[in-house]
């Protein structure tokens, strides 16, 4: 017994990576990933068809149906990755496997930032996937590149900040339903300016609104280019708050992780 | 020597609940040492503080000759079974083992050579491969108990190992503690409802009550401290009954002497003072008053001096 030849492990510094490498290989390999993003495909896959196809019900200029299919690429792979970000933590806690976890050396910062950087490979699968509609949808009016390129950038702020709300709803949610619903809830909070007629959206403080919701910004500055054809320097305030609210976010989630990941949720132990 | 656990004053408390008041324990390197008490004793608190997953609202420790204050480098030398351990169902034993070895900083080469060694040492070698999901229970334990050992840990604690298991699978689990303690030579801190598992198992024993240490020393110390034998089932020949009734009766300490009817030579003696001393020396006052008489005894049998009486008198008396 206890023969085997043991690497100086009390010496060596456990790296994230190694938390990292083993929640990618759940995700994509154990397949939750995988069904995720082939229901992704087909949403996306039916939204492009009756684009590009529906001559009847479309209604939409060619650049009008880019901006959309990329509005729901951002969307719902954000919406995904918020998913697959509540079930961090608070789906150890579910499954009892967060104490066996919490048991190594590792830090629980780096537990932390693993989970959130896993999450995030979901929105890049996503985006991949809809690479060839958004090229197809586009093709022919020179937008497919800035539609790329500006889908790429707000879609990575928006999820960078999805995940990493998901991730800290998941440390102090007592179970992951509750984590779920919360994720969702907030996700639902920050789309509903979107659904307001365009008179509440009018006005300063219509437009303070707009600005400072990262969803509506964000979608605001992506429709910006790819139906007005702005420039990347016209309205780039409206990026302001995708971009603080993913770094905000991101850099909480060390912070939070190493304080309040515990075997039960809530702030107090 | 330093011990392999040592904790002063060591405390927990959720708000005005009291989980864990004043522990305060030594255990040597090498000992097999058993956690009792009843549901919401505090056991499994206890164990959580050692190994550092809930801080300690109090009182101080070391592990493995590690400063609490140090967490991380205790966890690097200690292994933990704990006591509702999860098991990723979708991942193999190989992978689980693989990946927890390498958290412990393995190389991945070093993390694989462990696990085959683990697994083998496990009796899971050809099950390996298999989904965690398709493990029975007593596999699943046996996997956790090697995931404990990935980092070939100190200290190894095991919150309720063989809870859930038939009588094959504990026995099993408690064949694989043994070893960790003798061949590993580990100190195995052992949390059970079982009490013939101690009994069998541990070297030392710690009862603990409400949250408090209540008893603490090797089994027979225990047992006989907290439940020193307050009655005695003997058999003479029948032939000496009338003999052995009327020694027993004049001899000091026996307060009650029953004859079976139906059993001639059998009796069942009551002595008269419980408690640590009088009672043992009672036991030898009947013993000696019936060689006197000249009676053959062919059996005599303390009652009330097993581990299980000791737990119930002291956990109901506090």
């Amino acid at each position: 017994m206890g023969s085997v030849e043991h690497t100086g492990p009390r010496r060596r510094r456990v790296r994230w990576t190694v938390v990292l490498e083993q929640e990618l290989r759940d995700l994509w390999i154990g397949g939750r990933g995988l069904l995720l993003t082939f229901l992704f495909s087909v949403l996306i896959g039916v939204i492009a068809y009756i684009a590009s196809t529906n001559k009847t019900l479309n209604f939409l200029e060619q650049r009008e149906s880019v901006n959309l299919t990329l509005q729901v690429v951002i969307t719902v792979g954000g919406l995904l990755t918020l998913l697959v970000a509540a079930d961090t933590i608070s789906g150890e806690r579910e499954r009892d496997t967060l104490e066996t976890l919490l048991l190594t050396p590792i830090s629980r910062r780096d537990i932390a930032v693993a989970k959130f950087v896993a999450a995030l490979s979901l929105w890049l699968v996503a985006f991949v996937v809809a690479v060839p509609y958004i090229w197809f949808l586009g093709r022919g009016v020179g937008i497919v590149g800035d539609a790329l390129v500006t889908g790429f950038v707000v879609g990575t702020f928006l999820s960078v900040f999805l995940a990493a709300l998901g991730v800290i709803v998941s440390l102090f949610a007592a179970s992951n339903r509750v984590s779920l619903s919360l994720s969702l809830f907030g996700l639902l909070a920050l789309f509903a300016p979107t659904q307001l007629p365009s008179g509440a959206q009018r006005g300063w403080a219509g437009d303070l609104f707009l600005r400072v919701n990262p969803i509506t910004a964000g979608s605001h500055y992506v429709g910006k280019i790819v139906v007005d054809g702005f420039a990347w320097t016209q309205d780039v305030l409206w990026l302001a708050s995708p971009v603080m609210g993913a770094v905000v976010l991101a850099a909480a989630v060390p912070v939070l992780g190493a304080r309040f990941m515990r075997l039960r949720g809530g702030v107090s132990e | 020597m330093t011990p392999a656990i040592e904790a002063q004053g060591v405390g927990k408390r959720y708000g005005s609940l009291v989980a864990l008041a004043d522990f305060t324990i030594a255990v040597q390197a090498g000992e097999i040492v058993g956690v009792l008490g009843p549901n919401g004793a505090g056991k499994t608190t206890a164990i959580r503080v050692l190994t550092t997953i809930l801080a300690p609202s109090h009182g101080s420790f070391e592990v493995a000759g590690v400063s609490h204050t140090r967490p991380a480098e205790i966890r690097r030398r200690i292994g933990v079974l704990p006591e509702s351990a999860g098991y990723p169902e979708r991942q193999t034993g190989e992978e689980y083992l693989r990946f927890h070895a390498r958290l412990f900083g393995e190389s991945a080469r070093s993390a694989r050579a462990i696990t085959r060694s683990l697994l083998e040492e496990m009796g899971l070698a050809d099950r390996g491969r298999s989904l965690i999901a398709s493990y029975s229970r007593g596999m699943r334990q046996r996997l956790g108990i090697a995931r404990a050992l990935v980092n070939a840990p100190d200290v190894v604690f095991l919150d309720e190992p063989t809870l859930g298991l038939d009588p094959a699978g504990q026995r099993q689990v408690l064949g694989n503690v043994r070893r960790i303690a003798h061949e590993r030579g580990a100190t195995v801190v052992l949390s059970t409802h079982l009490l013939a598992e101690v009994e069998e198992n541990c070297s030392r024993v710690l009862i603990l009550n409400r949250g408090r240490v209540v008893t603490e020393g090797t089994v027979s110390e225990v047992a006989s401290r907290a439940a020193a034998p307050r009655t005695a089932r003997l058999r003479v020949a029948p032939r000496y009954a009338e003999q052995a009734t009327r020694a027993l009766v004049a001899a000091p300490g026996v307060e009650k002497v029953d004859r079976h009817d139906n059993q001639p030579g059998f009796f069942t003696i009551a002595f008269s003072s419980p408690g640590e001393g009088p009672s043992r020396a009672s036991s030898n006052d009947a013993v000696r008053s019936l060689t006197d008489a000249g009676v053959t005894i062919e059996s005599f049998e303390l009652e009330g001096a097993r581990l299980s009486d000791a737990f119930l008198a002291i956990t109901e008396a506090a």
